[in-house]
């Protein structure tokens, strides 16, 4: 008599056991895991909660710039000698103009005498000699970040004597979006080593107290892909969990802004409309943390194990 | 000089100055050795231990006994047979495969091929002996039900249907080791180790580890158990080789002592 040998199992069983085996894996190594694992999400948690402020601030600004910038007009102001009506025209075809509106001089100079109080506009022209105002464009760019080139093209114009813009409010907000970039990207760049070295240590620890079963798995013909996938798919859950713990925090957040920004007075109230995000921010934004979140697991756990995985 | 086959029925060969067999001698025999090593040399700088030169075939179905002193290379030779060690030179063949050309999942599938008993049994303390018995089948990615399947007769045939449940600490120490012999041929090996089984166990468990093995012997598992067990040795009535400074020898049973 001789001992039956195992028969072939039923190829989608196979792949059914192995799935269940290795989830069950993965769930086993975290329970392994304790506080550790704790550590591990938190970690990744706060990386990813930075990850997506800084990219959610980013796309806030821009938003906000690009709102802004629509209502942002640039003046320019024609040399006496020439009609606004002709450059009209001319200006209105630049693909990046939105729109160009004329104030003839003579509605300018009576606006500016109706502000200055004065009622009889023929005496103060006769008194002057004439009206001395010019015609003046006013231009709306399509985008914010289009204004000074607009400006420096309408300066090459030689019926224009004069040009201004409000640059300054622009170049500050610009400048603050790129500061908080830079910063946010540093710190970003900081935390994703300190969760990979988290990571890394939580599934070493977890290895070394599985170590007993990894030797026997080991001796009874175990694959080095069946005994170390969960701990690759373990460091994925940790980014995982971390990811959606940061979206929610970040959801939350974002709620609670924009329900703040609504009890305040309207200009306020223009800001709120700037956090909402676009319907393609909004699933880039958890598509981004996801990734990144399962990345970086990933990443922390093969650096853990590629020792046994390599050799 | 030509190699001298002390006990033809054992088929160990004695080794000798020059490579005793010739790769020609093996072709087409090969796949009925069960082990063989062919010049095989290992050595620890550190421990001044070394084998040297064995030359030494196991036939399919064969039941042999390696004895010799503590640190004479016993538990050495045995990891170089399941690939845990490798040799410095030579060629350590299992079913036909150099063990030493073998990594990765290519050891993986010849381990599944052999079983191996160790003397502290490497057992799981916190899963249960059918936990641990399923563990090799499981790792092998073998469906639930073909493992309940093949658990039972397993644990029947080494006496612990009624300790699956139980958990290591809850049996006695010849039990684990039964529940170790139970691991080791769930898969259904052809080729079972057995590393100083007997090594923590009274006369009367040790006993019953030897007639469990023979058992599995008889059912055509090819059966390598070292130990330094003279009782065990004596109740086996098996071929006996002794490894001693190095190199192994056969001896009659009556001679194990010495």
């Amino acid at each position: 008599m001789r001992m039956p040998s195992l028969p072939m199992p039923l190829p989608f069983k196979v792949t059914v056991t192995q799935v269940q085996y290795l989830l069950q894996e993965t769930v086993k190594g975290l329970q392994r895991g304790s506080w550790m694992n704790w550590a591990a999400v938190s970690t990744v948690t706060v990386l990813l909660f930075l990850l997506g402020l800084s990219l959610q601030t980013n796309w806030q600004i821009n938003s906000f710039l690009t709102q802004a910038g629509s209502q942002l007009e640039i003046s320019v102001y024609l040399k006496p000698s020439v009609s606004g009506a002709t450059l009209q025209q001319q200006i209105q075809q630049f693909p990046d103009v939105a729109s160009v509106s004329l104030v003839p001089r003579d509605r300018a100079w009576r606006e500016l005498l109706t502000e200055l109080g004065t009622t009889d506009l023929q005496g103060a022209t006769d008194a002057l000699g004439q009206n001395p105002l010019v015609d003046e464009l006013k231009i709306q760019a399509k985008q914010a970040d289009q204004v000074p080139k607009i400006a420096q093209m309408l300066t090459n114009f030689t019926e224009v004597d004069h040009v201004s813009y409000l640059n300054e409010v622009m170049q500050n907000l610009g400048q603050l979006n790129r500061g908080i970039g830079k910063m946010g990207w540093a710190v970003i760049g900081l935390l994703t080593l300190t969760a990979l070295a988290v990571i890394n240590t939580t599934i070493r620890l977890i290895v070394v107290a599985r170590h007993q079963e990894i030797e026997v798995m080991q001796l009874v013909g175990a694959t080095t892909t069946w005994i170390y996938l969960p701990f690759l798919l373990q460091g994925i859950l940790f980014g995982l969990i971390g990811g959606g713990v940061a979206l929610t925090f970040m959801a939350t957040a974002r709620h609670f802004m924009q329900q703040l920004l609504q009890q305040q007075p309207v200009f306020l109230q223009v800001l709120a409309k700037s956090l909402q995000l676009s319907p393609t921010q909004l699933w880039v934004l958890p598509l981004t943390i996801l990734g990144f979140g399962s990345f970086i697991g990933l990443t922390g756990s093969f650096l853990a194990v590629r020792r046994f995985i390599l050799r | 000089m030509t190699n001298r086959i002390l006990f033809p029925e054992t088929n160990i060969v004695v080794p000798s100055s020059r490579p005793p067999v010739k790769e020609s001698d093996l072709q087409g025999s090969a796949a009925s050795y069960a082990i063989h090593l062919r010049d095989v040399s290992k050595s620890y700088r550190e421990t001044g231990f070394s084998l040297r030169n064995l030359n030494f075939v196991v036939k399919q179905g064969d039941f042999l006994f390696i004895t010799g002193p503590s640190g004479a290379g016993k538990s050495t030779l045995m990891k170089l047979v399941y690939g845990a060690e490798r040799p410095d030179r030579g060629e350590v063949r299992v079913g036909g495969q150099n063990v030493a050309n073998l990594s990765g999942n290519r050891l993986s599938m010849l381990r599944r091929r052999l079983g191996v008993v160790f003397q502290d049994y490497k057992l799981i303390a916190r899963w249960t002996i059918a936990e641990n018995v399923a563990f090799v089948l499981r790792s092998q990615g073998v469906p639930p039900d073909e493992i309940q399947r093949r658990l039972t007769p397993t644990l029947k045939l080494v006496g612990l249907q009624n300790k699956a449940d139980c958990f290591p600490s809850q049996l006695s120490g010849g039990e684990q080791q039964r529940a170790s012999i139970a691991r080791a041929i769930v898969g259904s090996p052809r080729l079972l180790l057995a590393d100083e089984p007997t090594g923590n166990l009274d006369q009367d468990n040790a006993l019953q580890v030897l007639s469990i093995l023979k058992k599995l012997n008889s059912l055509g598992i090819t059966v390598v158990v070292t130990t330094h067990d003279l009782h065990l040795i004596k109740m086996g009535q098996a071929p006996v080789a002794k490894l001693q400074n190095g190199q192994l020898k056969l001896i009659p049973p009556a001679d194990a002592s010495t």
